[in-house]
């Protein structure tokens, strides 16, 4: 891999951990009434990360594959487990972190699976030859 | 006994997630064009309708989260790897491969495991 790959991909996942705040913001405005002082202080946090995730984005699809790039937000699953129990005290179960491991995995294959068909090019660009299995 | 708050909770969860996914293959088409400058890679019609989708799906969200707890909450939002697959391959010609396929159905499983108690209220 590039090392050029490796810096995007470094801050791709800065990004993704600041944007998995919008889930508690999400969560935090949703035990509020709507429109309420309080649930408009934690919707606005949610609309200025997807701000800063809009600007982010869209320079990062520039520099990786968007499956590469999706495939990494994958993440944002451990950060959703991690959240819940520090943020808001529920309980993880066994078969929540079996299911978050079971799709990291998926999403390991889907990832890779990508990479099967554009070979080890660094091309954005999906490429018209379909490998060998 | 079937916790039926929770599945609508869930589907309006996935909802917000699927719309997500067209927004995100409408950034796609926008980032694969050329753009006189960068004002205009930001303000030009797709990219702002994909916004707008992001910012509706920002409610579905909310509301879900009423419900849903937030450790299931990304985890559902996985489904998002489905849709880009499909209408990545339907608009943006993307392939899928074997694996990918595969990696796909893998996703649903550990969706379908990570729900299955909050679903099922066991």
């Amino acid at each position: 891999m590039k090392k050029e790959n490796i810096k995007w991909l470094f801050i791709l996942h800065l990004i993704i951990l600041i944007y998995s705040i919008n889930g508690i913001s999400s969560k935090m405005a949703a035990s509020y009434d709507f429109l309420s002082k309080e649930w408009i202080f934690f919707y606005g946090i949610v609309i200025a990360l997807l701000g800063f995730y809009a600007i982010a984005w869209q320079q990062i699809l520039k520099h990786l594959p968007l499956i590469t790039s999706y495939a990494n937000k994958a993440v944002t699953t451990i950060w959703g487990l991690v959240w819940g129990t520090l943020v808001f005290h529920e309980t993880i179960t066994i078969e929540r972190v079996i299911g978050a491991a079971v799709v990291i995995f998926g999403v390991y294959l889907v990832v890779t699976g990508d990479e099967e068909i554009t070979g080890k090019s660094d091309s954005d660009e999906p490429s018209k030859e379909v490998s060998n299995d | 006994m079937i916790n039926k708050d929770m599945i609508v909770f869930m589907i309006i969860m996935l909802t917000g997630t699927f719309i997500s996914s067209i927004a995100q293959i409408m950034l796609k088409k926008a980032a694969q064009r050329e753009y006189p400058n960068k004002l205009a890679e930001y303000l030009n019609p797709l990219v702002i309708f994909a916004y707008a989708i992001f910012f509706s799906a920002t409610f579905c969200a909310l509301y879900a989260y009423k419900v849903v707890p937030l450790s299931l909450g990304p985890i559902l939002e996985a489904t998002g790897y489905i849709w880009v697959a499909i209408m990545g391959k339907i608009f943006l010609g993307e392939r899928i491969s074997k694996r990918k396929s595969l990696g796909l159905v893998v996703i649903i499983i550990g969706i379908a495991i990570a729900s299955s108690r909050a679903l099922l209220g066991f």
